[in-house]
């Protein structure tokens, strides 16, 4: 394995270590007052390590839920991973199977986002990228952990905490923009992200949004390039 | 350990690496079309779009306004376009969302 872009992958996961560490803490406070003991709670987020739908499940738990619902639930939820993974698989051509089956189980909309923004480095170099998800997952862990032995003592309200996640997402999206294509993109999925999340429930919008907009942008450039 | 949390774990588990995995399996294995790769490099910005503005104009849930997230949000977006630098964003972002605590 190639050292020098494993630690790289893991300062670039810093800003979501930050991101993580306080929704982790209050991840493992939950799922304790929940019922669930640091054993279950540490197990779920090394092997689910998706957020959303963890939240969901521990609230579904102590409504009395369980089971199937919880994991029907948890699928639709993390559906919109399929398109990450689809548009990851471009920068990963020559690597092994059992390599990109390790690397997907750690793929979440945040190491996605880094990864996306800095492809020069990711493209065809999995140490890198395994440092950076490897990073953010110990994060998640440990913080989660954290949390659910300390649950009395943190309070993940302050500081700035809960706008870090949001922080980071904007400048990711930031980075994004590469054209006015993109910028129109943005546009378009903002206002039908909200349309959609405001029509339908559950967090089917990300899904429909990301189909749509990235059509239209499709759409845009076969429309300029043959004006070209 | 209880059965029935491995069980859910488990399922849980399963359920959310599919969608990870498979795609990286497959599309990484076969050639796009021109056209689907056109779309595809449209993800990233689509996504995160969706993403960032249900939570910039969310409350509690549904769509509305809060005005602390979108007060913050809005030097973060120029100093990300000025500056293109993660750490000091996200930085910037949680100092400037917690004095807005104490002015609102």
């Amino acid at each position: 394995m190639n050292k020098s872009s494993f630690k790289e992958g893991i300062k670039a996961a810093l800003p979501i270590v930050l991101g993580y560490l306080p929704v982790a803490l209050t991840f493992g406070m939950l799922a304790r007052k929940a019922g669930f003991t640091s054993l279950e709670v540490a197990l779920m987020n090394l092997f689910v390590y998706a957020g959303a739908s963890q939240f969901l499940a521990i609230e579904m738990v102590s409504k009395g839920i369980a089971g199937i619902p919880i994991v029907i639930a948890t699928f639709f939820i993390n559906l919109r991973h399929l398109l990450m993974s689809s548009n990851l698989s471009l920068y990963f051509k020559n690597t092994r199977l059992p390599i990109l089956g390790l690397l997907s189980a750690q793929m979440t909309d945040e190491s996605y986002a880094v990864a996306i923004s800095k492809l020069p480095e990711v493209k065809n170099r999995p140490p890198y990228l395994f440092g950076l998800q490897i990073a953010s997952q110990l994060a998640w862990v440990g913080g989660s952990i954290a949390g659910a032995f300390f649950s009395p003592v943190a309070k993940s309200t302050e500081w700035g905490l809960p706008f870090a996640l949001p922080a980071l997402f904007i400048c990711l999206l930031v980075l994004q923009i590469k054209s006015t294509h993109h910028f129109w993109v943005m546009v378009i999925a903002g206002i039908f992200s909200l349309l959609f999340k405001w029509a339908l429930p559950g967090n089917w919008y990300i899904l429909l949004t990301a189909i749509f907009a990235s059509g239209v942008g499709m759409l845009m450039e076969m429309v300029w390039r043959k004006g070209q | 350990m209880r059965g029935s949390v491995l069980g859910l774990i488990l399922g849980m588990a399963v359920v959310t690496y599919l969608p990870r995995f498979l795609p990286m399996a497959f599309l990484s294995r076969w050639v796009l079309p021109e056209k689907v790769k056109m779309g595809l490099g449209y993800i990233p910005v689509a996504i995160l779009s969706a993403i960032v503005f249900p939570i910039l104009f969310s409350d509690g849930g549904k769509v509305g306004v809060q005005p602390q997230y979108l007060l913050a949000a809005l030097p973060v977006f120029i100093f990300a376009w000025k500056v293109k630098s993660l750490w000091a964003s996200v930085v910037l972002g949680m100092l400037i969302y917690w004095g807005l605590a104490f002015l609102l």
